[in-house]
């Protein structure tokens, strides 16, 4: 009637019963939506708040000759955008501000707004009114209009831009700092969910009957990827979102340089997860009781914290040597290596060591994690010392 | 058969078992019975492979076990152990497939497990919603729902209601007739002496007594009671006529006597008949309480050396 399982079966068993089960938890759904919701201020509270740069529309009443132009060229040297509306007569255009329909109009020498003139368009609009103004009065004067406007037109400063890829490199920097927000978050959460796992079951000894049938080890590897999948999965969802939201409102285009930061904290929070668990999972372990909990979880939670303030120390100092350094030592490089990817900063060289010495380290934890785990997950009652943990005799059976 | 073979396990200073050795055959229901702290649940521990012992062995069929052997086994422990956000039904068929039982025959063994159990209305409730009794049923479908050959259950009766008993020790007596080892640890010695085939007694780590409960009570079992139609001081006359009995009891209307191995019942009840009408005339057998007294009172200097009776 049965047959004996590998180790990848019964991992996978496992793995699948972490996944199936917590997805389906409230607590999920509650976390998701939160995280949800924080990107969704994130990526809107731009738009309430950023005045600089823009759109507007205005109109002209009576179409004075030469405005038109007048403000469509310092709209371009101010780089805004003023669309024009047609308007029969000051009534239509007051009711159109009144109504929000455009931003401001003209009639004569007064701009009319509703509540107040943004500063950009205050700019265009005087400057092209003076324009206007101060060639009508050299022509009046009995100077050729003509050459007045050639004077004019080319007394506009020309922008030479020497890192035409700055505001680029900038959202891509931004959406790095902000995925190193989430990405702290998930694995933090996502550890502390391996480690509350791991004691749950000590403490209801469910452990007992599951390890008297397959071994630790798997039971472990199974829990750890299942967990995860799980938070790869929410990763994935917000990053996805986060995109979507952000390229539909306008934030950002939806290109390729935009999403890599989304796919390189993927892969981070992979190892990061891996290395963070494994150490989470040892010291659960240990305890039988989920109030004694905070204490053992206590060193792995301060490494993490300590990667995360080094990742605010790196985004404000991106070209410290130190940055350098912090973005390729493993555990810390998890956090901020991502962020110096996206920004461009990191030498290939550079992610390439960090990777190797990161997947080290995940190779020589998860040992480590492992033997302690083993030695330490069916003992009950008071806290197994790491001494006796890594003493502990080996399961002849496994 | 399952062989526990000098098992000895200490923590720190405390001595757990002490080569403790007994055996439970296919077919055989095991009572396993000692006062707290005796050494039951290590012992049980050490079967599932939960626990290393100091010392000795543990063979099923003659072969050590390892985790394929215990694969075949079923295991309730004491602190029962089960997920609390998991549905009944889920949880035992997840607990099958670890022990490599197929999807399907799973699912189907899990549902059969709690219509015997009469759970089957609560299958996809989650367990931290059922009452402690039933949880209790639903911990010992989780030892057998892979169809286990031996069955290792620590405590499976206590805080069960007579029903709860009934149901659970009937859904057990069939695996026993169907071929399978059950030892099962109690406090409830009635119940023991109700449904096991063979008892072990331990002490202080130590199997004191282990048989059936006929071979346990040995020659204690030869007593009557007998109530007699004759003036008081008839039991002086009963010893007188039979040489070698003695009165282990002498109560205002009835007495008990034990008689010499040699003397047989219908002797007695002759000679009974010869003092007076004989209104009372009852074999008095040892409950399994009464030997487990006697036993775990002696001296804790028990004799070294196996001193348990096999059961052939």
């Amino acid at each position: 009637m049965s047959r004996p399982l590998s180790f990848r079966e019964a991992a996978t068993l496992v793995a699948r019963r972490e996944f199936g089960q917590r997805i389906r938890e409230r607590s999920f759904f509650i976390s998701l939506l939160i995280t949800l919701g924080i990107i969704a201020v994130v990526v809107l509270l731009p738009r309430f708040t950023d005045f600089g740069t823009g759109s507007y529309d205005v109109a002209l009443v009576g179409e004075p000759s030469g405005l038109q132009e007048a403000v469509s060229r310092q709209a371009t040297v101010a780089d805004v955008e003023v669309s024009f509306r047609p308007v029969s007569d000051a009534d239509e255009a007051e009711q159109a501000v009144r109504d929000g329909d455009i931003d401001a109009y003209l009639d004569g020498d007064t701009v009319v707004v509703d509540q107040s003139l943004d500063s950009s368009l205050r700019a265009v609009l005087e400057n092209a009114y003076s324009q206007v103004e101060g060639a009508r009065a050299l022509e009046s004067a009995g100077i050729d209009p003509d050459e007045v406007s050639a004077a004019l037109t080319s007394a506009t400063l020309q922008t030479v831009t020497l890192d035409p890829d700055a505001d680029e490199r900038e959202t891509r920097g931004g959406i790095a700092f902000f995925g190193t927000i989430v990405l702290f978050g998930q694995l933090i959460t996502y550890s502390m969910w391996v480690a509350m796992g791991v004691v749950e079951e000590k403490s209801s000894r469910v452990v007992e009957v599951i390890l008297a049938t397959i071994p630790a080890r798997a039971l472990l590897a199974g829990k750890v990827v299942g967990i995860g999948l799980l938070g790869l999965v929410q990763l994935a969802l917000i990053g996805g979102l986060g995109l979507v939201l952000a390229s539909a409102l306008g934030a950002l285009e939806l290109s390729g340089p935009m999403i890599t930061p989304v796919l390189t904290a993927l892969g981070w929070f992979v190892l990061g997860f891996a290395a963070y668990a494994s150490l989470s999972a040892a010291a659960a372990a240990r305890i039988s009781r989920q109030e004694d909990l905070q204490n053992v979880t206590t060193p792995v939670n301060t490494l993490m914290m300590v990667s995360y303030f080094g990742a605010f120390y790196v985004f404000l100092n991106q070209d410290a040597a130190f940055a350098g350094v912090l973005s390729v030592v493993p555990p810390f490089s998890a956090l901020i290596m991502p962020l110096r990817m996206a920004s461009g900063d990191a030498a290939a060289w550079e992610v390439g060591l960090a990777l190797a010495l990161m997947v080290g380290l995940i190779a020589v934890l998860v040992v480590l994690a492992a033997r302690i785990y083993e030695g330490a997950v069916l003992r009950m009652g008071a806290k197994v010392s790491l001494k006796d943990a890594w003493a502990a005799r080996r399961r002849v059976s496994s | 058969m399952l062989e526990l073979d000098r098992l000895s396990r200490r923590y720190g200073d405390v001595v757990a078992l002490d080569d403790l050795s007994f055996t439970v055959r296919p077919g055989q229901m095991y009572g396993f019975v000692g006062t707290n702290g005796a050494g039951k649940t290590t012992a049980m521990r050490i079967v599932l492979g939960v626990l290393e012992p100091d010392s000795g062995e543990v063979r099923w069929n003659g072969t050590p076990l390892d985790q394929d052997i215990r694969r075949e086994f079923g295991y309730m422990p004491e602190e029962r152990g089960l997920y609390p956000k998991m549905q009944v039904h889920e949880h035992l068929v997840y607990l099958a497939r670890l022990h490599g039982v197929a999807g399907i025959t799973a699912g189907k063994a899990a549902s059969d497990l709690l219509e015997a159990l009469a759970l089957s209305e609560r299958a996809s409730d989650r367990i931290e919603s059922l009452s402690l009794g039933n949880q209790q049923r639903v911990q010992l479908a989780a030892a057998l729902v892979h169809d286990p050959t031996v069955m290792v259950l620590d405590e499976p009766f206590s805080g069960l209601d007579p029903m709860g008993v009934d149901s659970m020790a009937a859904v057990l007596r069939a695996r026993v007739d169907a071929g399978a080892a059950v030892v099962f640890s109690s406090h409830q010695l009635e119940l023991v002496e109700r449904l096991c085939d063979a008892v072990g007694i331990i002490r202080a780590g130590h199997l004191v007594a282990d048989g059936t409960v006929d071979e346990l009570r040995g020659t204690a079992a030869n007593r009557y009671r007998l109530e007699i139609g004759a003036p008081p001081g008839w039991t002086a006359s009963l010893a007188a006529a039979l040489p070698g009995l003695t009165v282990v009891e002498n109560g205002q209307r009835s007495a008990v006597v034990e008689l010499p191995p040699s003397t047989g019942d219908q002797t007695l009840l002759d000679a009974a008949r010869a003092l007076g009408p004989v209104h009372q005339f009852t074999p008095v057998r040892p409950t399994l309480a009464d030997l487990f007294r006697s036993v775990v009172a002696e001296p804790a200097a028990a004799p070294a050396g196996p001193e348990k009776v096999e059961v052939a």
